[in-house]
Formats: C-alpha cells, structure tokens, sequence
C-alpha cells in the first residue's frame, strides 16, 4: 500500500465531509448543543464549588459535632463540567457519526464513482482505508472544535484546569472519538454491504437502536431472568446505617463501629448472598451492555470526569476510604469497557474491508 | 499488445467468458463485438484489473495484469460504460483527484486537465459532475481515460450516450490516437460504430470468440457457406437468354434478373455472351454476404 495514494483518498474523503451541508448542519448542531451544555456543566461546577466554601468553612464545627468525625469534604472536579456534554454527545455525536458513514461507499457504487476511481492505479484496500482515514479525520475534526469550544468557555467563565484536569479532558476526547468511531464503523460496513444508500440508512439505524436501546434492555430482563429472586433480609434485620452524602456529590462511606452486620451471622450470611447476587446481576448485565458502544462510553467517560463515582458503579458495596479513587485506577476498572470501544469499531471495520475487497464492481 | 490466453470468467457458475484467445497488435483499433450478455464488458474488466479472471491469463503490453494490476493500470485508460463521477465535484476538480494517482505534479495536472477538457470541449465548464447531462459525463470519461496518456485505450459502448456531433467528435478523436501509435480497443454491440473506427474486429457470443479479423474476412468466415460456388447477380433490360457454360451449376431466374452459381468467377464470359446475343447489362456483380445479416444472425444465436 503506497502511503500517496492512501493519502490521497483520504484528502478527498475529508475534504468531501468537511464541505457537505449534512456534516456542517449536524456539526452546527453538535457544537451548539456542547456549548449549552458546557455552560449547564459550569453552572453546576460553580454550585457545588459554592458548597464546597460553605463546608470549608464550617469545618471547625463538624469535626467536632458531626456525626462522621475526620469527614473532609471533596473539591468539585472540573470534569463535572463534561457531564453533560458526555450525554449529548451520546446521542447527537452517533448522530453525526452515522450520518457521514452510511453512504460512504454505497453512493459511489450508485454514482458509478467506484469503478472510474478501480480503472486508475490503486488498490482497493487503499480506498477503503482511504475512506475510513477521511471519516476518521473529520470526527476528530469536530471533536476538536468541541473540546476547543468547551475550553474556550472555561476561560471565559474564568474556569482554569489544572494540568491533570486538562489531560483528563484530552481522554475525554479520544474516549469520546473512539464512541463516534463505533457507530462510524457500523454506518460504513451497512454503506459497503447494501447496494442503495436508502437500504444502508435503514439498516444503520437497525443497529444503532438494537445497541443503543434493545441491548442494554435485553441485558436487564435476562439479568432479572437468570439470576433469580434477591436475597431476603434476616429476620433479625435492623435498619442499614445510611450513608452520608458529601456535597461534592460523593459519598462519604464511613459507616458506625457497632454495625450489626458485623456481629450478627444471620446479617453475614445475608450479605455474602446479596454480594453474590448483586456480582451474577452485574455480570449478565455488563455482558450485555459490552455490545453497546453507549454504555461502554457512559462507563469509560464516567471514570474519566468522576473516578469517585465510577469505583461506586464498578465496585461492589463500599469503596474503602484509604483507597482514594484517582484516574489511572478508574480507568483500569473499566478496561473491558475501554477494550469493547476499541474491539466494537475494529470489528465492524474489518468486515467492511473484507465485503469491499471481494465487491462486485460490474 | 493485448493478449488473451484461454481466458476465463464464471459469475456464480455460470460462465460469462469461455476460454478466450485474442490478439490485438500495437496501435491497432480493435472492435469488439457482440450482443449484450456477451461478455464484453467482463472481459474488459479483466483486462483492466480490475476483476480477476477464473482462468486463463491476459496480457497488455507483456504485463501480466492478474500479477500486476496497478502497473497495467498505469499504461492504460478505461472508459467504463455509464461512467460515473464524483457529484459534488467539477469535471476539473474530478480530474485531478485521477491524476494524483498517476504522481503528477502540480503544474503538470492542471497543464494536462486543461488540454484533455479542451479536448472534449469541457473547457470552462464550472457547474458540478452532478447537474452534467448523460454526453458530457460521457465526454468527461472520455478526459479520464485520457489522463495518463496511456498506450492503450479501452472504451466500452464509447457513444452510447453521445449525440450526432458527440459521435463524430469522438470518431476524429480515436482515429487522432490511433494516428499517435496507440492501441485502442472498442467494446460496441452497434457495428457501424465499430466499422467507422476499427481496422480489425473480434465477435463474441455467449462468452465465446466466433472470429477475429477484418469486418470482411469475419464476415466472410461466418456467411452461410455455399461450398465453393460464385454467386453472381445479373440484371438485363431484355429478357435473360439461355447461356451455356460448363463452369455455371446452377441459374436462378426471376423476370430480367438472375442468379448464377457457377464454379469460378465467370463474369467476363458471361458479359461477352450477354453482348453478342445483343442483351444490355444493367447490373453484373459476384454476391458478398451482407455483414449486417451475418452479425444479426450471431446475434440472435
């Protein structure tokens, strides 16, 4: 493969998507909606920040009264500021993806482009690859474009990241490009294996539902299905001790010394069931969710913008206060997740190229 | 220059070319003939690289094209049948992204671009590749077949979607290329087309080559034979004497005009008979098969 030709292409894919009133109407839209929901993200960054003050400065008074002695409450993270965006992103960015994928190849098998371009000097798989460099290229165009929005409105709501804050939104870029390039990748293999653009619309849209909403539903109701009836509380059961919200949002997980949960066996055995089911819940549920480039990303960009509240969804019952959740560790508690958003666009890629290589072109 | 050796294709197992042989020399403009289905098309794309055949091999200008494709594809130009283009691009702007392919430089693209639309009387023309009429996408295939100055030239149904003025432009324009030494091979089911144009014809049917020469010696080879015999016509303005001849076999009359199928060609004594029995010849001519009856007639095969 000749890195010129390759280039090529992809120059001209870009160029195509870049200039299409499809991409910039839907980027237009995307960047918009970041911008509204980056301004959303620093609202609520600046209320909890606000909270944040209040308990430092009452914090004289609540290690000596509080009911948590030794609790300090936890600095808001810039990331939080992200949280929207990571749900629009979901929704409008696959929007984006699918719509400058599913046409790629099936409108040039229309158009008869495809078999002018085969009678010049360059292989097939330079073409394919050209085209999954061009589309590659302008996802990563418009993401950033809103990553620079979002920053630009941090600097101008006098919001400064830190430097792990800033690399923490680097990650949340390409966790986010690696999201839009899975529904790219389905939009492109539907595009090389109907004959009509019309045809591969639909079945794009087949599949960005089937992950997107049947999946993760189906994973429920076969979580609910195989893993049976929960548990039943002990007859000796007392009230669980609650624990304390923190205004930054977290928990605080300290719990009282004289739990009976410790001291009772009938609560020990309870728990060691309620942790067994809960883990049977969660595997048949993340089996599932796996297949959905959506959970995978929400999994991924959760432990990106909020460690702390990923170790809650990924670990089971507390997590321990001397482990203090940072990025590096929230990020290799969700490495399946983060291994299915590489696995999911690789797949669908390589079935793209194997349909493209053996197209009939006639 | 091209060269086809026991050439085969089978589509979903049935078989679209049979065990091809052809030849076509160097700046020779070839015909190739056939009716739809015949397996023109397919052939071509296999000269072109740009389907593999199921046997047999072929070759242009000594390259094998199965064993490399891309530098077969650097000495040609092809000129698909309904040609398509890139929509949201010019005719230049399409043009160019071609010749990239080809490692030109900038200055010799636009150089070249230039000419070739020049050539197809393009030149000018801004509006995009989608709003062209059906002839000057056919006029713009014509451009990119031309975009490397290939030594040869495929051209499949090259007039289909051209009008009267577009026919004759693109016959100047093959007999010009065929002027420069160029090969030029033409795919057409319409013979007058390829009788305009070509020096040498080859005539496919059902996958298979029926004959391969001058349009005269392929029609020839494939008239209904008629063992050795002259067929000759006469018309006289006076009613058909007897004539006697031990080379005539056969005499069909009708009124003044006849047919006479004789051993060898015996026209001379005939016109000497015919003057001394004081009868004036309107016509004498030996009968040659008609070339459109001997196409339809592989045609409807």
């Amino acid at each position: 493969m000749a890195l010129d030709r390759l280039l090529n292409v992809a120059r001209k894919e870009f160029s195509d998507h870049i200039t299409s009133r499809r991409f910039i109407i839907i980027l237009a839209l995307f960047l918009v909606i970041s911008a509204v929901s980056i301004h959303e993200g620093i609202g609520l960054y600046n209320n909890r920040l606000e909270a944040y003050n209040e308990q430092l400065q009452h914090m004289p008074e609540a290690e000596i009264e509080g009911p948590y002695p030794g609790w300090m409450p936890e600095k808001p993270s810039i990331m939080l500021v992200f949280l929207f965006m990571m749900s629009y992103m979901a929704t409008l960015g696959s929007i984006l993806a699918l719509a400058i994928g599913f046409d790629l190849v099936s409108k040039e098998k229309e158009s008869r482009s495809l078999k002018t371009l085969l009678s010049h000097p360059v292989y097939r798989d330079e073409i394919i690859n050209g085209k999954v460099l061009g589309g590659v290229g302008a996802l990563g165009f418009a993401m950033a474009l809103a990553l620079a929005v979002s920053l630009a409105m941090l600097l101008v709501f006098s919001v400064v990241p830190t430097l792990d804050e800033f690399a923490a939104i680097l990650i949340f870029g390409a966790v986010s490009l690696g999201f839009l390039l899975a529904y790219f990748a389905i939009a492109l293999t539907m595009s090389t294996v109907a004959k009509e653009s019309g045809n591969a619309l639909i079945y794009t849209l087949v599949i960005f539902f089937a992950v997107t909403t049947l999946l993760p539903v189906l994973g429920m109701m076969a979580a609910d299905a195989l893993a049976g009836d929960p548990p039943e509380l002990p007859e000796t059961a007392v009230p669980m001790p609650t624990p304390a919200q923190s205004s930054g949002g977290g928990y605080d997980t300290a719990v009282s010394v004289d739990d009976p949960r410790e001291t009772d066996p009938a609560w020990r055995e309870y728990e060691e069931a309620r942790k067994a089911y809960v883990e049977k819940r969660r595997l048949i549920s993340d089996v599932s969710s796996i297949f959905s480039p959506q959970m995978n990303y929400m999994m991924v960009s959760m432990a990106v913008m909020s460690p702390e509240t990923s170790a809650m969804y990924t670990s089971y019952g507390a997590v321990q206060a001397e482990e203090p959740a940072d990025l590096a560790d929230a990020l290799g508690r969700v490495w399946m997740n983060i291994a299915a958003l590489i696995v999911f666009p690789a797949a669908f890629f390589a079935a793209t190229y194997v349909k493209f290589m053996r197209m009939d072109i006639r | 220059m091209i060269r086809t050796e026991n050439l085969t294709k089978v589509y979903n197992g049935k078989t679209a070319v049979d065990g091809l042989d052809l030849e076509v020399g160097e700046g020779e403009v070839f015909g190739f003939l056939g009716p739809n289905g015949a397996g023109k098309s397919t052939t071509i794309l296999m000269l072109t690289g740009m389907i593999e055949s199921t046997g047999g091999r072929c070759l242009v200008d000594g390259i094998e094209v199965a064993k490399d494709p891309l530098k077969v594809k650097e000495i040609i130009g092809y000129l698909p049948e309904d040609v398509g283009f890139y929509g949201n691009m010019t005719g230049e702007q399409n043009l160019d992204y071609f010749a990239r392919f080809y490692g030109m430089d900038a200055r010799k693209r636009k150089e070249r671009i230039a000419d070739l639309l020049d050539l197809v009387h393009l030149g000018g023309v801004t509006q995009k590749a989608g709003e062209y009429s059906r002839g000057m996408k056919q006029r713009l295939g014509l451009a990119q077949a031309l975009i490397n100055d290939p030594k040869v030239l495929f051209l499949d149904e090259p007039t289909a979607n051209l009008d009267p003025e577009g026919v004759r432009e693109y016959r100047d324009l093959v007999n010009r290329l065929a002027g420069e030494g160029k090969t030029v091979f033409v795919s057409s089911h319409i013979l007058s087309e390829v009788r305009a144009v070509c020096q040498t014809v080859g005539l496919l049917a059902k996958g298979k080559l029926v004959a391969q020469g001058t349009l005269d010696e392929v029609a020839r080879t494939l008239a209904p034979s008629d063992g050795d015999a002259v067929r000759i016509v006469v018309e006289t303005r006076e009613h058909l004497p007897a004539i006697e001849d031990p080379e005539i076999l056969a005499v069909e009359r009708n009124g003044n005009r006849a047919v006479f199928r004789a051993k060898t060609d015996i026209r001379d004594r005939l016109a000497a008979s015919f003057f001394e029995q004081g009868v004036h010849v309107r016509e004498m001519r030996v009968e040659e098969p008609d070339i459109e009856d001997v196409f339809m007639a592989i045609y409807r095969r």
